[in-house]
Parts: C-alpha cells; structure tokens; sequence
C-alpha cells in the first residue's frame, strides 16, 4: 500500500501542471483576499468590511477551488489521456490500493493547500489597511453568503475536488473532470432555477437537489435549500462510489 | 518463470477478440506471439497482465499475477512506446515506475545507460522519436529486473542496429531463466530472436510449439540449381521422381529434395553445375501460409491479386 502512495506521490510532483496550478491557486487566493481590503469601501455599512473568519474563506471562491479541482480532475485523467494508466495498474493489479493512494493523495493535497492558502491570507491580513479588517463585522464572502467556519472551507473545497475527481475517473477525460462541474456550477445549475422561477417554481423538486448549489447552500448557512448538506453529500459519495465501481471492473 | 494461460476469451460487443486461447510460455526461452493485424495479441497480453477484464486465467509459476508480491520483480510489461507524460522527465519517469519494486537511483541510472537514453535522461519525453521512446518503455519494463518480459511490438521504429542490440538483449535475458513473451510483425526478426511461437489469428490459436517445429510445418523446401546442361539434369531428376519447374533459360527448381541428394544425381548424370542453392521455408512463408484468409483487415479487401494489378492500370487507385 505504501508504493502506491509513493508511486502516486512521485506521478502528482513529477510534471509541472501540478506546482504551475498550485502557484496559481495560491496566487488568486491570496488576490481575491486582498481585493476587499484594498479596494473595497471601509466607511461604516459597506458590504466590503472584512474580519478574519471572512477572510480565512476566501479559498472557497469559485474561480480558486476550479484551479483546484484541477489537480483533482489530473489523477485520473493524466493517466488516461496518456496511457499511463496501464503502468499504473500492471504495477497495481489491485486497483482498490491506487484509488485509495489516489483519493488519500489528493485529500492530503487539498489540506495542504488550504493550510498554505490560509496562512498566506494571514500575512495578507496583517499587512492590510488599518479599518480593512474588523473583528466584530459581518464579514465579506464571494459567494454572498455569511462566511462560514474553517472546517466547512475545507470540506467544501475537498468535496468539489471529488466531483471533479470522479467525473474525471468515469469519463476517463482529464478536460471533462474540470468542465463538468464547471458548467454545473457558473452556468446549468443557474439556468435550472432561472428556468424554475418562469415556470412558476415547477421545477423545484429539481433545483433542491442541484449539486453545487446545495454545496454552496450548505456552506453558506443558506436556508433557502432544505438538508443542503445532506444533498452534497449524496452527489459527492455517489459520483464516488460510481467511480470506484468503474474502475474496478472495467477495461484499463 | 513459467506462465500458463487457460481459456482466455473476450469479447467487444459482437466481436469475439480472443476465443478461448491456452498455451504455455517456458523459462529461459524467447517465445513469439505472432498474428495479423487485429488478431487479439494486445488484447491477450491485456488480459494476461489483468488490464483488461474477460475470462479465463493466467498463472505465473501456478500463481495469479496478484499473489506475486512485488508484481513488477514477477513481470515488467512494454504495451506501448507512447504511455508516459510527455512532460515528465526520462529519469522521472522511472523513478515513478521504480516506486512499487523500490529500486534506487544507480538502478535508474544503469538502466538508462542500457537503453541508451543517459544523455536525455532529464529531458521531456514528448520531443522523443519512437525508437527512443519505446527504448524509454523498454527500460520501464526491465527496471527492477523481473522473471517475466511482456514486450507489444519492442521493435516498432527501432533503427537496424538498436533490432540488433533488442535481440541481443533479450536472448541473454532468457539465458538467464527469465521468460520472455514478446509480439512482433518483423517476422524476419522474430525467425532469429524466437525459440517457440504462439501463433493466433481471429482470436484462435493458430500454433503453439518451438520455432523449428513450425518451420516444419512448411508445404516442402526446394533447391535452386542453375546449369548449362539443362535437359540432362531435368531427365535425371525425373527419373529420380523429383518434382522440377523451369526457372528462366538455365535454371530449375526442384522440389521437395535437398542439395545432397541434387548434387549426387548431376555427379552420377555427368552434369556440370553453375549454382545450388537450399531454399529453405522462412517464418514468413510459413506464417502467411498460416494464416491466409484469416486476416481482419485486408489490404485492398477481398479482391484478388489480378482484380488489384487491373484495378492500378485501370487507374482505379
């Protein structure tokens, strides 16, 4: 078991996408922690007044966890856009040990960058403009919502790093792991509920089980999507467990 | 190593890749996978290294290829010269692949001064021909030294001398009790690297047995004789009950004979000989006689050779 997570180590840090993406990851996490700071209104009632936990959930903004999902959507669509993949499993013949090293890899990736991401936003918020940062403010997020605790950042940000994972792993393309949720997220999920409010809200049995939607929901604290977290989860595990039954049985 | 394969089968849809096939493969021996184009050869060294999912079993040493701990000192496999990321370095590459048998640095190093490849070995495969990179693939496979080599097609853009070093290479890597399976067009090429073959065609076995044993199969040999006492010879070789055909103004073919006995009857008849020449059957000859008719995939499809040659005249190409 160990080799796997050696040989899956040693895939994800030997080509330049990965520390390429990571840097950019980082970059725009730590540009769209600053952009309320410096740019934003300070005088009393404006939206932009951050505080800390605001801040600390800048990760969470759809553009930074998209270039994270990338490194997600590259486990598996790497090694089947290149053929690696056969490597893979002819060194591995028990497939269950490389999805283990796969998912275990990237879990621990996610968590890394999360950890580096929140302690450049630190540094960010130390250097900020006095009035920037409020202790007692409601606090900015991009996603509009109340900032949410720590552990809800790194979930949600693990969570669409395995839809992006899975879809990558059934499809066997590394393009449509990242699209995928991609188009759900900023394009589909929206039209659906666009759709929903012309129809005199007909569609909401569909629009309470959209995937990210209900992932931002939950995140959020939003009421407005009943067992919201209860949702995403489903999504996550399921797209998962479709992905370790393809993988096991099908042709490499 | 010895593997057995019992009853491999696949299908894709309604096409039946590979139709219950059983033969051995023996330690210290080279043995040849030969077939037409889309006979099922990749597709049952799929199913040999467990890739591809379908029936039946193979056994290394009597065990299925996951009880062999670590897999790749039981075997290394070359399915394809193109499988690594074209951004990952030469030497990366293998240190990848080295994870699982745990092999060091000065193993990757000697490896790659093996296939020649020590000079790139920190450069990006993309840019790399494909002799080079199927040298890359190659070294992948021999890294951490195992029982059995499993090689697709090793000498696809292979220059004449690097064909030479491959066989070289695996001939003293069977000397040394290893086995080794490797599939190949180069027919000419395999007739002097293979001692057994495994012959399939449409997903059937065709022949499974050493290579001198197929050879036999041959329709008969001949001999080549040219003379300026044409007539004598033929009479005396009829006589003889042998089978001659007229090649050009002072040639003959005799078939089914041997320079031996050919030489002895022109000695006794007084005949004066220019040339005598043994036509042996070559793998070739053998493996097209094999296999004719059971092609997939046919050049210029089913028509014959003189509707081809009428067809080019006619312009039809």
């Amino acid at each position: 078991m160990i080799a796997a997570f050696v040989y899956e180590l040693r895939r994800i840090r030997s080509v330049r996408a990965t520390w390429i993406v990571s840097g950019l990851y980082l970059a725009s996490v730590i540009a769209f922690g600053a952009l309320p700071l410096y740019l934003g209104s300070h005088e009393a009632g404006s939206p932009f007044i951050q505080n800390w936990k605001g801040l600390y959930n800048t990760p969470a903004n759809f553009f930074s966890v998209v270039l994270l999902s990338v490194i997600a959507a590259q486990s598996f669509g790497h090694e089947y856009r290149y053929g690696t993949i056969r490597l893979t499993l002819s060194e591995f013949p028990k497939r269950e040990r490389i999805l283990v090293a796969k998912t275990s890899i990237l879990a621990i990736y996610v968590v890394l960058m999360h950890l580096l991401a929140w302690s450049a936003l630190g540094l960010v918020g130390k250097f900020a403009p006095t009035g920037a940062i409020i202790s007692n403010a409601e606090g900015f997020t991009f996603s509009g919502g109340a900032p949410a605790d720590l552990w809800k950042v790194l979930v949600y940000g693990l969570a669409y790093c395995l839809i992006a994972f899975s879809v990558s792993a059934i499809t066997r393309n590394l393009a449509l792991g990242i699209v995928i949720p991609l188009v759900f997220a900023s394009v589909l999920e929206g039209l659906i509920m666009g759709i929903n409010g012309l129809v005199h809200q007909r569609l909401n049995w569909l629009v309470d089980i959209l995937p990210i939607s209900n992932g931002q929901a939950w995140l959020s604290g939003s009421k407005d999507l009943p067992h919201a977290g209860l949702i995403f989860s489903v999504w996550v595990i399921g797209l998962f467990l479709i992905t370790t039954v393809m993988f096991s049985r099908r042709d490499a | 190593m010895r593997i057995d394969v019992h009853n491999l089968d696949k299908r894709f849809k309604s096409t039946h890749a590979v139709n219950d096939l059983s033969f051995a493969v023996e330690p210290g021996r080279v043995t040849g996978f030969l077939g037409p184009n889309g006979s099922g050869k990749s597709t049952t060294m799929r199913l040999m290294l467990g890739l591809d999912t379908g029936s039946g079993a193979t056994l290394y040493d009597g065990k299925p290829l996951t009880d062999h701990d670590p897999i790749t000192k039981t075997i290394g496999a070359h399915l394809d010269a193109k499988f690594f990321h074209p951004k990952r370095t030469a030497r990366a590459h293998l240190k990848m692949l080295a994870a699982e048998s745990r092999v060091g640095n000065k193993r990757i190093d000697e490896v790659l001064e093996l296939v020649g490849l020590e000079s790139v070995a920190r450069k990006r495969p993309g840019g790399f021909s494909l002799g080079m990179a199927q040298r890359l693939g190659l070294a992948g496979a021999i890294l951490a030294e195992p029982q059995v080599l499993m090689l697709d097609e090793p000498a696809n853009g292979l220059d004449p001398q690097s064909i030479q070093w491959l066989r070289d290479f695996l001939k003293s890597y069977a000397s040394l009790g290893r086995s080794v399976f490797v599939s190949s067009h180069l027919l000419n090429e395999m007739q002097l690297l293979a001692d057994d073959l495994v012959v399939i065609a449409r997903g059937k076995l065709i022949a499974a047995e050493t290579m001198p044993e197929f050879l036999a199969r041959s329709q008969g040999s001949s001999v080549r004789i040219r003379t300026p006492q044409l007539t004598a010879l033929q009479d005396a070789l009829r006589a003889e009950g042998i089978n001659v055909e007229a090649s050009g103004a002072t040639g003959l073919v005799a078939m089914n004979t041997t320079t031996d006995h050919v030489g002895n009857l022109a000695f006794r008849a007084g005949v004066q000989l220019s040339e005598l020449t043994a036509h042996t059957a070559s793998l070739e000859d053998v493996f097209l006689q094999l296999t004719e008719g059971q092609q997939d995939y046919q050049i210029g499809g089913t028509s014959t050779e003189s509707d081809s040659v009428a067809s080019i005249e006619g312009g039809a190409l």
